[in-house]
C-alpha cells in the first residue's frame, strides 16, 4: 500500500550514525527544558497574540557549548529538526543573534522508528493547497503532481483527510494553531527540503563522510537493465527449458528417483554412444550448452577435426585447464599453450587478431590464471559464430539419436524389485582415474606436439598408488581394450579412427555393432575391417565364461567412441577373453579392493535378474539404434 | 415479484453504501482530531486531561473501525450475489481502499502515540520538567468536542470495551491483514473521483487565513530588536 518514491535511503552505516546523533540530540533537548539549568525562554510577540517558549539564536549557541563541545551542535539540532527557526524557516541554521527559534514537539521529532510517509506529505500538500488556494511553491507543485499520480488510488482519502485536519486545527485556539502550523511546516522543510533532490540529512552525511561518496558514485555507475528486457529473457528461458526440466515435465522413461529404474541415467551418461533426442535438442539451445555437455563437446570435437579447425577447441580447452587447474603447473601450462597455439609457426596455430595476440603475449610474460582470457573469448566467439551453426546443421540431419522411450509406469512389485536392485554407482575416484586415462589416450593419439600437454593431464602419482597401478599409464599406441558401455541396454560401440572415416560412416559402424545380424550394414561399412568388429555385450562375454578378472577388465574403462583416438581398438573377440594385457588386469584387480564385496557393479547384477526386461528394453533401444543414415531417420517403431 | 425484491436489495445496498461513506468521513474526522492530540504529547501542554482525551478518541475510532470493517467485508463478500452490478462493486472497492488507507494512516499515529507515551510518562511530577516547551498551552477542548460530535448508527448500539493502546495497535494490524487476505481488491484499479488541485477551489465559505497572516509581527518603527516580519518569509 505504501508507494515510496523520492529521497533514496541512506546506506546502513549512515543510518546507524543518524540514530546515535538522534539519541544525543534528544538527550540534550530534554535537558535544555530544565527550568533552572535549561535555555532561556522568551515570548514571541505577534500582532494577534503572544506565543511563549521562543529562544534566540545566541542562547542556543551558548547553551550548546555548555552541553556539547562542538560549536556546530546547535546547527545539528536545527538541521535534524529538533529546533526550528521561526523566521527564515527554510534555512536550517543557527544564527548567533536575536533571531528566534522554538523547540519542535516530540510528535514531529525525526526518529528511525517512524519513517517519513509520503501519504502524510500528500495530506500536508493538499492542506496547503486548500489554504493557499493553489499557490504552492515550485517544488511543492512538482511533488503534488507526482504524488497525485502515484497515490491516485487513495487520493480521495488524502483530500478528505486534509480537509478534516484543516477543520480540526481550526478548533484550536489561535496561538496554538500558529504553533502547530509552524511545527508542521518545519517538519516538512527538514524531510522534504525544497532545494535538494535527496534528503537533506543524506546530503549532510555524504559531505561529512567521504566513503559514502564512493558508494554513491558506484551506485550511479551500476549497469541497469529494463525490467521488460530481463523479464522477457526469463520468459524465454523458461519456455526453452521447460521440457527439459525433470520437475516440470516427465522424465522418460521414468524418473529414477521415483521408480529406481536407472534407464534414464544410463541413457544420459556423459560418454554414451547414442545421445538421446532431448540431449541433442539441448545442444541447440546455445553454444555453451553444447560445450558443457561432454558428449556434445566430443561430437563437436569430431566435427571440427573433420573441418580441420580442431585447434580452436583444443586451445579453448587448454585455456579452461589453465583457469581451473592447479596453481603449481600453471606456468608450464601457459608456456605449453603458447608454444602449441600462439607462437609464430606453432604446430596448431590459432587465428586471432593482432591486438588480442599482442595483449596475450604481453600478459604471458607474467602469466596468471586468466592471462589467456582475451584470446579464449575470441576463439569462443569464433567457434560460436562460425563452427557452431555449421555443426548444428550437420548434427540435425546426419547424426542419429535415440528417441525417448515411452513413459514407464512400473507396478508395485516392479518398484520393489527396482528398489532391491539399487546399487551405488562407480566411485568418484575410479571415474577420475578413467578420465585421466582417457585424456592420456587422447593426448597420445593426437599429433606429436600435443603429447607435451599430456604430462599434466595424466593421473597424479598418489592415485596410482591407491589403485595399485604398477606402471604409469603411458600413451599406448593401441590399447587393446574394448570400450563397453555400462548398460547392456546400450551395447558397446566401437571406437574408430576419425581421420579416415566420415562421421556417418562411423555411426554406421557403431550402429552396425549392435545389429549383429545385419549383414547389410556390416557390408557397407567398408573401410578397415579391423575397426568393424562385432560389439559384445557383457552378457555374451560372461556367457563365454570369462574370468572375473577379465570381466572387470572389460568393465573398467568408459566407453568413449568420440575420444578422438586414432588407435585401432581391438575388442575382445568372443573366443579370446584373455587378450586383456595382464598389467591392465592387475590394475583393475586392485580397483576391486575399493568396491565392497557385496556391491557388484550394475551391469553384472542385471544379468541375474530381470533378464527378460533387460532384453526387451535393450531390444527396444537397439532397434532404434539401427538407424542407418542412408535409409531413414525415423525409428523403426513409433515409440518415443 | 422478483423485480420488487431486486429493488429492495438495491435500496439496501445503497443504504449500506451511504452508511459506509458516512463512517469513512467520521473516521477521517476522528483520526485528524487524534493527530492534533498526539502532537501535544511530550510538550508543555501535556497532561492527564490530554491523555484521557487521547483514550476517548481512540475508543471512538476503534468503534468506527470495527463497524466499518464488518460492513465492508459483508458487502464485498456478498456482492457476488447481489445484482448490483459492476458500478456498485467499484464504489465498494473504492471505499475499501480508502478505509484501508485511513487505517494505515491511523496506525502510524497510534504507533507514534505509543512511543511518545512511553518516552514521556507522566507518572511523577518530576517528569514534567522534561516536557518540551513548544509554545502550546491550550487544552484541547475544541478538538475533544469535535470528536464527540461524531454520530454513527452503530456507535451507541455496538458498544464493546475499547482496548488499551498496544492491543489496539495489534488489533488493527490483524484487522488490516485479515481484510486484505479475505477480499482481493486491486488497489490500482481505484481512481480518484476528483481531479488534482480540486480542493484548492473548494470551501468558499471558509475564511482562510494563511500562516503568514497569522504570523504577522507588529512592526515597531525604529526598533532593531524586532525580528523581520512574517510576510518576508513566503511559504
Amino acid at each position: 500500500m505504501k508507494a515510496h518514491f523520492g529521497p533514496a535511503q541512506s546506506g546502513a552505516y549512515s543510518l546507524s550514525r543518524l540514530t546515535s546523533k538522534h539519541k544525543q540530540a534528544e538527550k540534550v533537548v530534554l535537558e535544555m527544558q530544565d527550568p533552572t539549568t535549561g535555555v532561556k525562554l522568551q515570548p514571541q510577540r505577534l500582532v494577534i497574540t503572544t506565543i511563549p517558549h521562543a529562544i534566540t539564536g545566541e542562547d542556543i549557541v551558548q547553551i550548546c557549548l555548555f552541553y556539547s563541545e562542538a560549536r556546530s551542535f546547535g546547527s545539528m539540532l536545527v538541521a535534524l529538526g529538533y529546533i526550528y527557526p521561526i523566521q527564515d524557516h527554510k534555512r536550517l541554521v543557527v544564527k548567533p543573534d536575536a533571531s528566534l527559534y522554538r523547540f519542535q514537539t516530540p510528535y514531529f521529532w525525526p526518529t528511525q522508528q517512524w519513517p517519513v510517509e509520503d501519504t502524510d506529505y500528500a495530506i500536508y500538500l493538499a492542506k496547503r493547497n486548500i489554504r493557499k488556494k493553489g499557490i504552492l511553491e515550485l517544488h511543492e507543485q512538482e511533488q503534488y503532481n507526482h504524488l497525485h499520480k502515484w497515490m491516485n488510488h487513495k487520493w480521495d482519502f488524502i483530500v478528505m483527510q486534509a480537509k478534516e485536519q484543516y477543520r480540526a486545527a481550526k478548533e484550536r485556539k489561535k496561538p496554538d494553531r500558529v504553533v502547530f502550523d509552524c511545527q508542521e511546516r518545519a517538519y516538512w522543510v527538514v524531510h522534504r527540503p525544497p532545494f535538494f533532490s535527496t534528503h537533506l540529512l543524506d546530503v549532510l552525511l555524504i559531505t561529512y563522510s567521504g566513503s559514502s561518496m564512493i558508494f554513491t558514485q558506484q551506485s550511479i555507475m551500476r549497469p541497469r537493465v529494463k525490467s521488460s528486457v530481463s523479464i522477457g529473457a526469463l520468459v524465454k528461458y523458461c519456455a526453452t527449458y521447460k521440457g527439459h526440466d525433470p520437475f516440470l515435465s516427465k522424465c522418460l522413461p521414468s524418473n529414477p528417483w521415483l521408480t529406481d529404474d536407472v534407464t534414464y541415467w544410463a541413457l544420459n551418461m556423459p560418454n554414451v554412444e547414442i545421445p538421446t533426442k532431448m540431449r541433442v535438442e539441448r545442444w541447440t539451445f546455445s553454444f555453451g550448452e553444447l560445450l558443457s555437455d561432454p558428449r556434445g563437446r566430443d561430437d563437436f570435437r569430431l566435427f571440427l577435426k573433420k573441418e580441420f579447425s580442431g585447434e580452436n577447441l583444443a586451445f579453448w580447452e587448454g585455456c579452461e585447464d589453465l583457469k581451473w587447474g592447479t596453481a603449481a603447473t600453471m606456468k608450464e601450462k601457459a608456456e605449453q599453450i603458447y608454444k602449441t597455439f600462439l607462437a609464430r609457426g606453432a604446430p596448431r596455430w590459432i587465428n586471432i587478431d593482432g591486438k588480442t595476440m599482442e595483449i596475450t603475449v604481453k600478459g604471458l610474460k607474467h602469466p596468471h590464471r586468466y592471462v589467456l582470457d582475451a584470446a579464449q573469448t575470441h576463439i569462443y566467439m569464433l567457434m560460436k559464430k562460425v563452427n557452431n551453426p555449421e555443426f548444428s546443421t550437420f548434427n540435425s540431419y546426419l547424426v542419429p539419436v535415440s528417441f525417448p522411450l515411452p513413459i514407464h509406469h512400473p507396478s508395485d512389485s516392479q518398484l520393489e524389485q527396482n528398489a532391491r536392485n539399487r546399487r551405488p554407482s562407480l566411485s568418484p575416484i575410479i571415474i577420475r582415474q578413467q578420465e585421466q586415462e582417457q585424456k592420456a589416450k587422447m593426448a597420445a593419439s593426437a599429433p606429436v606436439d600435443i603429447t607435451q600437454l599430456c604430462r599434466f593431464t595424466t593421473p597424479v602419482p598418489h592415485l596410482a598408488v591407491y589403485s595399485g597401478m604398477t606402471d604409469p599409464p603411458s600413451a599406448n599406441a593401441s590399447p587393446s581394450l574394448p570400450f563397453l558401455a555400462h548398460t547392456p541396454a546400450c551395447p558397446s560401440p566401437i571406437s574408430v579412427a576419425l581421420d579416415s572415416t566420415s562421421a556417418s560412416e562411423r555411426r554406421a559402424e557403431a550402429s552396425e555393432g549392435e545389429s549383429e545380424g545385419n549383414p547389410e550394414a556390416r557390408a557397407s561399412a567398408g573401410g578397415n575391417v579391423s575397426k568393424s568388429r562385432m560389439a559384445l555385450s557383457l552378457r555374451r562375454l560372461l556367457k563365454r565364461g570369462c574370468t572375473p578378472s577379465s570381466m572387470f577388465a572389460s568393465l573398467s574403462p568408459k566407453c568413449n567412441p568420440a575420444a578422438g583416438t586414432s588407435s585401432r581398438i581391438q575388442p575382445i573377440s568372443p573366443d579370446e577373453p584373455s587378450q586383456a594385457p595382464p598389467r591392465r588386469i592387475g590394475n583393475f584387480f586392485q580397483i576391486k579392493v575399493d568396491i565392497p564385496p557385496e556391491c557388484r557393479i550394475y551391469p553384472i547384477e542385471s544379468e541375474d535378474e530381470d533378464e527378460e526386461n533387460r532384453a526387451v528394453s535393450r531390444e527396444r533401444v537397439g532397434t532404434k539404434e539401427i538407424i542407418c543414415p542412408w535409409e531413414s531417420l525415423t525409428p523403426q517403431n513409433g515409440t518415443g | 415479484m422478483s423485480r420488487w425484491h431486486r429493488s429492495v436489495d438495491e435500496l439496501a445496498a445503497r443504504r449500506r453504501q451511504h452508511e459506509c461513506e458516512r463512517a469513512q468521513d467520521a473516521l477521517s474526522r476522528v483520526t485528524s482530531c487524534f493527530q492534533q492530540l498526539v502532537a501535544l504529547v511530550g510538550s508543555s501542554a501535556d497532561g492527564s486531561f490530554l491523555r484521557d482525551e487521547l483514550d476517548e478518541t481512540r475508543a471512538v475510532a476503534h468503534r468506527i473501525c470495527s463497524g466499518l470493517s464488518c460492513r465492508l467485508l459483508r458487502s464485498l463478500s456478498n456482492s457476488d450475489f447481489a445484482p448490483s452490478g459492476v458500478q456498485d462493486r467499484q464504489v465498494l472497492e473504492r471505499l475499501w481502499v480508502l478505509f484501508l488507507s485511513a487505517l494505515e494512516h491511523f496506525l502510524y499515529d497510534l504507533r507514534k502515540a505509543c512511543d511518545l507515551i512511553g518516552q514521556f510518562p507522566l507518572t511523577e511530577h518530576s517528569n514534567r520538567r522534561s516536557l518540551v516547551n513548544t509554545g502550546c498551552v491550550d487544552g484541547v477542548v475544541g478538538v475533544a468536542a469535535r470528536v464527540a460530535s461524531v454520530q454513527l448508527p452503530w456507535l451507541t448500539s455496538e458498544v464493546e470495551p475499547s482496548p488499551d493502546l498496544t492491543n489496539h495497535i495489534t488489533g488493527l494490524e490483524t484487522m488490516m491483514s485479515e481484510m486484505q487476505q479475505r477480499v482481493p481488491v486491486a488497489f490500482w484499479s481505484v481512481e480518484a473521483t476528483q481531479p488534482a488541485w480540486a480542493e484548492a477551489r473548494g470551501e468558499p465559505d471558509d475564511l482562510v487565513e494563511s500562516l503568514e497572516d497569522l504570523m504577522e509581527v507588529e512592526v515597531i518603527a525604529g526598533s532593531k530588536k524586532t525580528a523581520c516580519c512574517g510576510l518576508g518569509c513566503v511559504g
